[in-house]
């Protein structure tokens, strides 16, 4: 960890030395550790100390874009004077907004000490617990857990100066039988959040009640998915349809469709990276402070997010929602959805379901097949349950769903009113809240021999 | 920077380590996008860095750093000492290393015409002139063209005497447009899909692509999918054009034979797989014209290279004989499990990565069948165009795979072009049922830039040799 203090006096330093119209300065730096366990012992244990440095130099609307991972003082002079090559090159962006002015944020506690200085021997010190938990079943445990802590710093010539440490810790673990398995994942700013003991004690349950699974037909079933089932769907429909180049290129399905009926009025989704019940953070890679943003409210479909240059070609405001200067030609995407609760309680959903499918979580899901209509295909994985006359009966060998998630979605009976926490790749700024969910009709539409 | 290395080794040496290598990477990456004419993005990144692995009393530890000052170096080997007696807290089986000569070598890949020196100013004249020429149809709606160049310096040394370095070249690019009419939008790509072709050259291979010479029939084929009708839910015998086939090996033959996947290493992500040690030499994986290998020698193909992240020469492995499994892609590690010695298919995305074993070019090797007389001699199937969609189970069995497009073949014939088009099947019994593989002259090594596995997620660069395949009775068109 640099600081703040530190690190806006070097960015600003080197922001003073450049020759352009505008200068933006992204820093991204990591401290982080990942420990991985297969076969019920530690197989990779690793260590990242890194950071990044992105300089976009814009000259009239000609804008270059540099990176490094050096924070010398040559390296960064070097690779702010690169970006401006870069811009004197290239033709106008007539698209380009301007970079974003100074700002207020909202004050939001991301960082955690303990969490920073959780070391490798705390990390194996946890997993050798939860393999303890996992041994006494005669289960195999495998599965990953990382610490880290950075901090993210956006400056630009236009007084942009914002500032902010975080921590994570995310953990996922699968109980493995001989014919079986059983998930659980936790995810937290603070390390000791997280109840390994207690997850540990899902994952082998799950491992136990699914042994020797049946083979059953696909076909159109009623389902509840538990929220790493559901947030693995959200995770896609985001990727495909919530941002604004999907939504200006209508390849989203939610392109012709604002204002509209789209789903059951029991889904709503919000982007809210102000939630500081999730993993919340302040402002987004432009500088511009975080907004919450409706997606679908009561089943109606009410807009995507943006940053300055979709927004721009949107007619738009950006919602705090622009990626760094690298990845920021695939526009804004949201990185912190939440699906609002409803009014059910989790233990008691499945009591309702005649016949059914509990779905703990799903893989390698892919939307790319119809995009428009939010075509989503993936397998059950983990933990998938045959539900008959309101209880669990066992397990069940894994289904191939493919359906329009849309129409899946009409067909809401019930959302919990808890929810979770699911960890994605952009941990660091955000995840994934999701209750549990019931749904009268989810089509499957194949099946595999295990 | 070699000097700091050995010093570092010798560190670790004296601390009595059983094993321990380190790895110098500078990585250069150039990406360029254009859409409609304007450059949405240009960028430059250099990245540098040392990652240090060590092997002590059986367990492993690896520790990274971008700051390579020599008090740097010496803090992260201490720290990667300290991950390695954190891992042996649970070990129950410790990790042994198969024999390997110590080799010091320099390696470079074939490089005409080193893609950062060419002018930016032509690399954007390229790429606009292609979504110029991409948008002259009302309903071509965006048209995007991309470039990119990635130039590696890696430096290997390990306690065993290995002093490694390797200069390594990678390019490629494509373009897609999306076409939109009434409610229907349809993308449609050329050379390939997400990102378009790449290979271990240099900017010699955009030349040879020829971009500009496809844009006329990706504009005509984005056009007649918004009038497509939708592909059937059949039973159908199939030909998979060569990019779709590359899709196919990787999904369903790389991954199931790497060894650390094989042997549960990578549960906690992506999965396992059904081709386990007991199967090899047993499992009739395909049939009998069926022969896949894993050849990371071929000249400027991207899973090319002179040695893997262990310090293992490049070389060319059996995967599937005469459609029998007889081979995984293994690792010093892993490889004992079967009694072999590694066949150098460890690579790291970088230095502040540990390898991994990672597809190099896994091959489908060519048949004997020429493309029109292969079409003449299917009465009634289906053609499957370039990869949309991809998925397949955590075993990698049941996988399903969609296509941008694809034609009809009616008594021999390309018929009409259907939108939407799935197939789905399990892997053993989809790979018997090949009938005929097209030859040499349809043959070509797609190169995959964006294969991922392992926490934190790793990204490599691998290829596919493959052509034109037929595959009889498979399930096509689930999507509805």
């Amino acid at each position: 960890m640099i600081g703040e203090k530190k690190l806006f006096d070097i960015l600003t330093k080197v922001l003073s030395h450049s020759k352009a119209d505008e200068t933006e300065i992204v820093f991204s730096g990591t401290e982080s550790g990942l420990t991985r366990y297969a076969n019920s012992q530690i197989h990779q244990n690793v260590h990242e100390n890194n950071c990044k440095i992105l300089f976009k130099s814009v000259i009239g609307k000609k804008i270059g874009v540099a990176s490094t991972n050096s924070l010398v003082k040559t390296d960064l002079l070097k690779t702010l004077n690169n970006s401006f090559e870069i811009a004197s090159t290239q033709p106008e962006n007539p698209n380009y907004p301007g970079l974003a002015g100074k700002a207020k944020y909202k004050t939001i506690k991301t960082f955690d000490e303990k969490t920073a200085k959780f070391t490798p021997n705390d990390r194996a010190k946890v997993v050798k617990k939860i393999i303890a938990i996992s041994d006494k079943k005669g289960f195999d445990l495998a599965g990953a857990f990382s610490t880290s802590s950075g901090e993210i710093a956006v400056v630009n010539s236009k007084g942009v100066r914002a500032y902010q440490p975080f921590t994570s810790a995310t953990i996922n673990m699968i109980a493995m039988s001989g014919t079986s398995s059983g998930y659980a994942a936790g995810t937290s700013r603070n390390v000791n959040d997280i109840d390994y003991a207690k997850l540990a004690q899902r994952a082998v349950e799950k491992c136990e009640v699914s042994q020797n699974p049946v083979s059953i037909e696909p076909g159109t079933y009623e389902v509840i998915l538990e929220p790493e089932a559901l947030a693995s769907l959200l995770e896609w429909m985001n990727y495909i349809g919530f941002g604004s180049k999907a939504f200006e290129q209508k390849t989203s399905f939610l392109a012709g469709k604002v204002g509209k009926k789209i789903t059951s009025d029991q889904i709503t989704i919000v982007d809210d990276a102000l939630d500081t019940s999730s993993i919340a953070f302040p402002f987004d890679f432009e500088g511009v402070p975080k907004k919450k943003v409706p997606i679908i409210q009561k089943g109606v479909a009410k807009g995507v997010v943006y940053d300055r240059m979709s927004a721009k070609k949107a007619k738009k405001k950006s919602t705090g929602h622009g990626l760094t200067p690298e990845e920021s030609s695939e526009g804004a995407i949201p990185l912190n959805l939440v699906i609002s609760g409803g009014t059910a309680k989790r233990d008691k959903m499945i009591e309702k379901v005649k016949k059914g499918i509990l779905v703990t979580r799903f893989h390698y899901i892919n939307g790319f097949i119809d995009t428009p209509n939010a075509v989503l295909t993936g397998m059950t994985r983990d933990g998938t349950f045959l539900i008959e006359n309101g209880k669990i009966v066992g397990g069940i060998k894994n289904l191939r769903f493919t359906d329009r998630m849309l129409d899946a979605f009409k067909t809401t009976v019930a959302v919990s009113k808890e929810r979770d926490l699911v960890a994605s790749w952009w941990s660091a700024v955000g995840c994934i809240k999701a209750p549990t969910i019931h749904l009268k009709k989810f089509k499957f539409t194949g099946k595999t021999e295990f | 920077m070699k000097d700091k290395l050995k010093a570092t080794i010798a560190l670790l040496k004296a601390k009595g380590v059983e094993y321990a290598d380190c790895r110098f990477v500078r990585r250069e990456v150039e990406h360029i996008q254009v859409t409609n004419g304007t450059v949405d993005m240009l960028s430059r990144d250099l990245n540098v860095g040392v990652g240090i692995r060590v092997l002590v009393n059986g367990a492993w530890g690896f520790a990274s750093t971008s700051a390579v000052s020599d008090a740097d170096l010496k803090k992260t080997a201490n720290k990667a000492l300290q991950i390695a007696k954190a891992s042996a807290i649970t070990l129950r089986h410790k990790v042994v290393l198969a024999d390997q000569e110590a080799f010091v070598d320099h390696y470079t890949t074939p490089c005409a015409i080193d893609p950062f020196l060419v002018g930016t100013d032509d690399k954007i004249n390229l790429l606009v002139s292609l979504t110029d020429a991409l948008t002259k149809e009302k309903k071509i709606q965006r048209a995007e063209s991309n470039m990119g160049f990635f130039k590696t310096n890696k430096l290997f040394v390990s306690t065993e005497g290995a002093e490694i370095e390797q200069d390594i070249i990678e390019s490629g690019g494509g373009y897609y447009v999306i076409a939109v009419g009434g409610k229907e939008v349809h993308k449609r790509s050329y050379p390939n899909s997400f990102g378009g072709d790449f290979m271990t050259r240099g900017y010699e291979f955009i030349q040879e692509m020829n971009l500009p010479a496809h844009t006329d029939q990706t504009i005509d084929e984005a056009l007649q999918l918004l009038k497509a009708k939708p592909c059937p839910d059949t039973v159908s015998d199939i030909i998979i054009c060569g990019s779709q086939m590359a899709l196919q090996v990787h999904e369903s033959c790389g991954h199931p034979t790497e060894l650390d996947r094989v042997l549960g290493t990578e549960i906690s992500l992506a999965g396992g797989s059904f081709m386990q040690p007991e199967l090899l030499n047993k499992l009739q994986y395909g049939s009998k014209i069926v022969n896949i290998n894993a050849d990371a020698t071929i000249e400027g193909g991207l899973g090319s290279f002179g040695y893997d992240d262990e310090g293992v020469k490049a070389q060319r492995t059996p995967i599937i004989e005469n459609g029998m499994f007889v081979g995984y892609l293994t690792s010093r590690e892993t490889a004992p499990v079967i009694k072999k010695r590694s066949n150098g298919t460890m690579r790291a995305d970088g230095w502040n990565r540990i390898p991994l074993i990672r597809m190099t070019n896994h091959n489908l090797e060519p048949g004997e069948w020429e493309l029109d007389d292969l079409i003449k001699d299917t009465k009634k199937g289906i053609f499957m165009g370039t990869n949309k969609s991809w998925s397949i189970d955590d075993k990698r069995l049941n996988f399903q795979f969609g296509g941008e497009c694809a034609w009809e073949i009616k008594d021999g014939k390309l018929g009409q072009m259907y939108k939407n088009p799935v197939y789905t099947g399990i892997t053993p019994e989809f790979w018997n049922s090949c009938d005929a593989i097209c030859n040499k002259n349809h043959w070509h090594v797609w190169g995959v830039p964006n294969c991922g596995k392992g926490e934190p997620m790793q990204t490599a660069h691998v290829a596919h040799g493959t052509a034109p395949t037929r595959f009889r009775n498979v399930k096509v068109g689930v999507s509805k």
